[in-house]
C-alpha cells in the first residue's frame, strides 16, 4: 500500500512538470497549427541559462525563471519572424511547418553541443535533493517545488487566456482564425505574441527542468514523443487537456516503472502516443480530428 | 452626396488563381435588404469577400461614403462601418455567448460602453442573455445565426453583409432570420445577402442583384427581379416559381 | 428600370480559349519528349562498374567508400521517395526499416554466415511486410499525426532493440569481415550498392509512370478526391509504404556487414532519416533524380563538414540549417525549382 502511495506521489510531482512542459507546445499548436518539434530542445536551452546562472553566479533556478522566459519568448519572436512568418499562406502549411520545426530542433540541439557539449548536467539548489517525510513516504523537495511552480504558471496563463482581452483574442484565434480576423482582431499579432509565450513557457520549464532531471542537448529526441504523447492525448491545442494527459500518463509511467522496469516507463509515452493517434486521433478532449 | 456603398468594374479573385469577380458593380439603396442571388460559381461570396477586404481587390474600386476601400485590411473597413458575417457564421465555439457578444466589439477604441451595449443586445434577444454561458458551438443553427447578427449591432455598422445566412436551417428558423434582418433595415441598416434559396430571399428583400460569371447581369427592386422572366428561368428554377 | 449590364461569354469567344489551351498542352509534350536524355543515367551506370578497376593502379579506398555511401543513400532517399515524394506522407521513421533489413541480414549473418548480399531480397521481403503492417495502422492518420507517429515508431523501435538481448541490447553484435585483400575487400559491397540504387531508380520510374503511380500523385494532390475518383487510396498508400520500406531494408541489410557490426545507435538515429528526408527535399521531392541529386550533395556535404570541422554537433547544426534554408527557399528542390523554370538541363530530366 506504502509503495502505492509512494508510486502515485512521484508520478503526480513528475505530471506537474511535464504539464508545463506540454502547454507551450500546446498553446502554439492552438493558435497556430504548428506542431513545434523544437519545443523540447528550446526547453533545453531554458534549462542551459538556468544552469550556467546557477554555477555561475548562483542564481536560484526559480529566480533565474522569469528571466529563462523573457531569453526563450524573445528567442521565440525572432524564430517566428524568421522561418514562420512567411510560411504562413504556404499551401502545404502543417507539414512544412513540421519539417521546420523538425530541422530548428537540429539547429538548437547542434549548437548546445557546439557550446556545451555532450556531458550530461544538472543544477543543485539544496532543495533539488531534499526531501519531506511524511511516515515512510517521501516527497522529494525539488520535484514537489517543481510541480508548484509550474501549476501557478499554468494557472496564470489559464487566467490570462479566459479574462484578459488579448487573451480572449488568442482563444478566438484558436477556435475560428477567419472570424478573429473580421472583427478586427489582429491574428499577425496574436500569432508572434502566442509563439513567445509558447517557447517562453519552454523556457520557464527548462529552469524546472534543470534540477528535476539531468540533461544534454540530445535529450529532447526523448522529450519530444513524450511531450507529443501528452499534448496529443489531450486534444491538441486544449492546454486543460494537456495538464490532465500529463498527470494521467506521469502516473501510469511512474507505475510502469515501479512494478513492470525502469526501461518500460518511457515507453509508456510512447505507445500511447501510438494509440492515441490511431484510435481517438482527437484526444481526450477535442471534439473533431483537428490533427488531419 | 456620395453613395453609401458604390463598387464599379470590380475584379477579384483567390490567391494567384483565375479572376472570379470579372467586372462586377454595384450600388445599394441605404436602409434596404439587398438579396444577391446568382448560381454556383458566379461570384456571390467572392463579392462579399472583396469588399471586406478579405481578398484583393485586382481591378476597380469598392467606395464606401465616397472613400476607396482598396487595399484596407478587413479590421480597417470593420471600423468604417461595414460588418461581414461568412457563410459559418463565424462563432467561437468553444466561448461563450457573452464572450462571442464581447468579442464583437473587439476593434472598438472607447471599450467604456462595451458591457452596456451588450447588454442592450441581451434586451433584445432573450435567448442570448438565457444562453450567456453556453459555449456558442453548442446552441443550434438559428441561435448561432441570431448571435452572429446580433454581434454585428454591437459595433453599429452602416453595412451588415450576410453570406447565406439561411445554410442548414429549417424554413420556419430561416423566416426569422430575415425579420431579424428587416428590423434591422428599419434602423437604418443596409443589408446585404447572398442567398442560395434565390426566391426566398427575393421575397424578403427590397432590392435584388444577379450575378454570374463574375459580373452583374442585372439589378432593380426585388419584385420587378422576380417577375422578369428571363431571370426567372435562367435562376428561379423555370416556370413553377412564378 | 432593369438593365442588362452584360452577356456571357459568346460560343467564338470560349471555343478560342480551348484552342489556345490545347496548343499550350501540344507544345509542352512536345519539349518533354525532347528534353528526356536517357543515356546520361546508362553512362554514368556503365562509368560506375568501370571505376574499380582503379584499384589496380593504386589505393582509391575512399573513392570507392563515397560512391558506396552515396549510393546506399540514393537506395534509401528514392525508397523514401516512393513514399514522402509520390504521396506526400511524410515519414521521419523511415531508418526503421533501415534497422529491420540490417539486423535480419546481420544476424543471419553472424548465425548461420550466409552473406548479407544474398539475404538483401529477403530482408526487403521482410520490410515489405512489416511495411505493410505499419502502414495499415499508420496511415489511418495523415498529414502533422503520420508524421508524429512516425518519430514515435523510431523511439520504439529504439527502445525494444536497445533492450533486445538477442541481438545484443545497445552493443550490438560484430559481424565477420570478408576475407579479400585490402584493396578488394570493398567491392562486393560496392557493387551490391551501385545496383541497388540503380534498381530503386528504375522502380521508381517505373512506379510513376504507372497507373499506380498516377494514383498515389493523386493522392498528395488531394486525397479526398482521388478516393471519390473511384482510387483505392488506402491500398495505394499501404503498398507505396511497404515498396519504400523495402528499398530501405535492402540497403540496411548490406551496410551492416559493410561496417563489420550492427548497432541501434548506428540505424535508429534521428540524422539517418533525416538524411533520407532532406535528400529528397533538397533535390526534388517526388522527382526520380530528386534523390540522386539530393543524396550526392548532402554526402558531398557531409564529408565537408567532417573532414574541416569535425564535431558532429556542427554537423548537426549545419544539417539543420541547411533544411531550414532548402525548406523556405527551395521547397521544391533543385529538379523541381529548374523544372518551373524551364531550366533542367536535359541530362538531369529522369521523370
Amino acid at each position: 500500500m506504502e509503495q502505492i502511495i509512494q508510486t502515485l506521489i512521484l508520478g503526480l510531482a513528475l505530471g506537474g512538470v511535464f504539464a508545463l512542459m506540454g502547454s507551450g507546445l500546446s498553446l502554439v499548436f492552438g493558435v497556430m497549427r504548428i506542431v513545434n518539434l523544437a519545443h523540447p530542445s528550446l526547453i533545453i536551452a531554458g534549462a542551459y541559462a538556468t544552469y550556467w546562472a546557477f554555477k555561475l553566479w548562483g542564481i536560484d533556478p526559480l529566480v533565474m525563471l522569469p528571466v529563462a522566459a523573457i531569453i526563450l519568448a524573445a528567442i521565440g519572436v525572432l524564430l517566428y519572424k524568421l522561418v514562420f512568418e512567411r510560411e504562413a499562406r504556404s499551401a502545404k502549411y502543417s507539414e512544412m511547418t513540421v519539417l521546420l520545426t523538425f530541422a530548428t530542433a537540429m539547429i538548437v540541439e547542434g549548437a548546445l553541443g557546439g557550446m556545451f557539449t555532450n556531458t550530461q548536467r544538472v543544477t543543485s539548489p539544496s532543495y533539488a535533493t531534499d526531501a519531506i517525510f511524511i511516515g515512510n513516504i517521501f516527497i522529494p523537495t525539488g520535484q514537489l517545488y517543481a510541480g508548484i511552480v509550474s501549476l501557478l504558471i499554468i494557472s496564470a496563463l489559464a487566467l490570462f487566456l479566459k479574462y484578459s482581452r488579448f487573451g480572449n483574442a488568442i482563444r478566438a484565434t484558436t477556435q475560428n482564425r477567419e472570424a478573429a480576423e473580421l472583427l478586427g482582431v489582429n491574428v499577425n499579432l496574436v500569432c508572434i505574441m502566442s509563439f513567445a509565450i509558447g517557447i517562453g513557457l519552454a523556457g520557464a520549464a527548462g529552469s524546472l527542468v534543470s534540477f528535476v532531471f539531468s540533461f544534454f542537448p540530445a535529450k529532447h529526441w526523448e522529450w519530444v514523443a513524450v511531450l507529443m504523447s501528452l499534448v496529443v492525448l489531450g486534444g491538441m491545442g486544449s492546454i486543460l487537456g494537456t495538464v490532465i494527459a500529463s498527470f494521467m500518463l506521469c502516473v501510469v509511467a511512474a507505475f510502469v516503472g515501479a512494478y513492470v522496469g525502469a526501461t518500460w516507463s518511457t515507453m509508456t509515452f510512447f505507445l500511447a502516443l501510438f494509440l492515441i493517434l490511431l484510435i481517438r486521433p482527437q484526444g481526450l478532449f477535442g471534439e473533431k480530428p483537428e490533427l488531419a | 452626396m456620395p453613395e453609401l456603398l458604390d463598387v464599379s468594374s470590380l475584379t477579384a479573385g483567390y490567391g494567384d488563381g483565375p479572376a472570379i469577380l470579372d467586372g462586377a458593380h454595384l450600388t445599394v439603396q441605404p436602409g434596404k435588404v439587398h438579396c444577391i442571388i446568382g448560381p454556383n460559381g458566379a461570384g456571390k461570396s467572392t463579392l462579399l469577400k472583396a469588399i471586406c477586404g478579405m481578398l484583393k481587390i485586382r481591378k476597380g474600386d469598392v467606395k464606401f461614403k465616397g472613400e476607396s476601400l482598396k487595399g484596407l485590411r478587413p479590421d480597417q473597413i470593420l471600423r468604417k462601418g461595414i460588418c461581414f458575417v461568412p457563410q459559418e457564421r463565424a462563432l467561437f465555439p468553444k466561448m461563450t455567448v457573452r464572450e462571442n457578444l464581447r468579442m464583437g466589439g473587439y476593434s472598438l477604441a472607447d471599450k467604456s460602453g462595451l458591457e452596456r451595449a451588450i447588454d442592450e443586445i441581451e434586451e433584445r434577444f432573450p435567448i442570448l442573455r438565457e444562453r450567456r454561458d453556453q459555449h456558442a458551438g453548442t446552441m443550434s443553427g438559428g441561435q448561432q445565426q441570431t448571435l452572429a447578427m446580433a454581434r454585428t449591432l454591437i459595433v453599429k455598422p452602416d453595412i451588415v453583409m450576410l453570406d447565406e445566412p439561411s445554410l442548414g436551417l429549417a424554413p420556419k428558423i430561416v423566416q426569422e432570420m430575415f425579420d431579424i434582418m428587416k428590423v434591422m433595415a428599419s434602423e437604418g441598416i443596409t443589408i446585404l445577402l447572398v442567398e442560395q434559396n434565390a426566391l426566398m430571399g427575393l421575397k424578403n428583400a427590397d432590392w435584388g442583384v444577379v450575378l454570374d460569371l463574375g459580373r452583374t447581369l442585372f439589378e432593380g427592386p426585388a419584385a420587378e427581379v422576380m417577375a422578369d422572366p428571363r431571370i426567372q428561368e435562367l435562376y428561379l428554377g423555370g416556370k413553377k416559381a412564378a | 428600370m432593369m438593365s442588362v449590364v452584360s452577356e456571357t461569354l459568346t460560343g467564338d469567344a470560349a471555343s478560342s480559349v480551348l484552342e489556345a489551351r490545347r496548343a499550350h498542352n501540344e507544345k509542352l509534350a512536345a519539349k518533354s519528349d525532347k528534353a528526356r536524355a536517357i543515356w546520361f543515367p546508362i553512362a554514368l551506370l556503365l562509368l560506375l562498374l568501370a571505376l574499380p578497376a582503379l584499384q589496380v593502379i593504386g589505393n582509391f579506398n575512399y573513392v570507392l567508400h563515397l560512391v558506396l555511401f552515396t549510393a546506399c543513400y540514393v537506395t534509401m532517399a528514392s525508397g523514401w521517395n516512393i513514399l514522402g515524394g509520390f504521396t506526400g506522407y511524410i515519414s521521419l521513421g523511415h531508418n526503421v526499416f533501415f534497422a529491420i533489413g540490417g539486423y535480419f541480414a546481420g544476424m543471419i549473418l553472424a548465425r548461420y554466415g550466409i552473406s548479407t548480399i544474398l539475404m538483401a531480397p529477403f530482408a526487403g521481403l521482410l520490410c515489405a511486410a512489416v511495411g505493410y503492417l505499419i502502414g495499415r495502422v499508420t496511415l489511418k492518420t495523415r498529414g502533422p499525426s503520420f508524421i508524429i507517429s512516425s518519430l514515435a515508431l523510431v523511439m520504439i523501435a529504439r527502445i525494444l532493440f536497445d533492450h533486445w538481448k538477442f541481438v545484443g541490447g545497445a552493443n550490438g553484435v560484430a559481424l565477420p569481415a570478408n576475407d579479400l585483400s585490402v584493396e578488394w575487400a570493398k567491392l562486393p559491397y560496392y557493387y551490391a550498392f551501385v545496383v541497388l540504387a540503380a534498381f530503386s531508380v528504375w522502380l521508381s520510374y517505373k512506379i510513376k509512370h504507372s497507373k499506380f503511380g498516377l494514383g498515389l500523385r493523386a493522392i498528395s494532390k488531394d486525397e479526398i478526391k482521388a478516393e471519390s475518383a473511384g482510387i483505392d487510396t488506402r491500398t495505394y498508400k499501404v503498398l507505396a509504404f511497404a515498396i519504400s520500406g523495402a528499398l530501405v531494408g535492402m540497403a540496411g541489410a548490406i551496410w551492416g556487414e559493410y561496417l563489420t557490426y550492427i548497432r541501434p545507435n548506428i540505424f535508429l538515429i534521428i540524422l539517418v532519416s533525416v538524411n533520407m528526408v532532406l535528400m529528397c527535399i533538397l533535390g526534388g521531392k517526388g522527382t526520380i533524380a530528386g534523390p540522386v541529386i539530393g543524396a550526392i550533395m548532402i554526402i558531398a556535404f557531409n564529408e565537408l563538414f567532417v573532414a574541416t570541422l569535425g564535431a558532429s554537433e556542427i554537423n548537426i547544426l549545419a544539417t539543420g540549417l541547411l533544411m531550414v534554408i532548402v525548406l523556405l527557399f527551395f521547397p521544391q528542390g533543385i529538379v523541381g525549382t529548374l523544372a518551373k523554370h524551364h531550366k533542367l538541363p536535359r541530362i538531369l530530366n529522369w521523370d
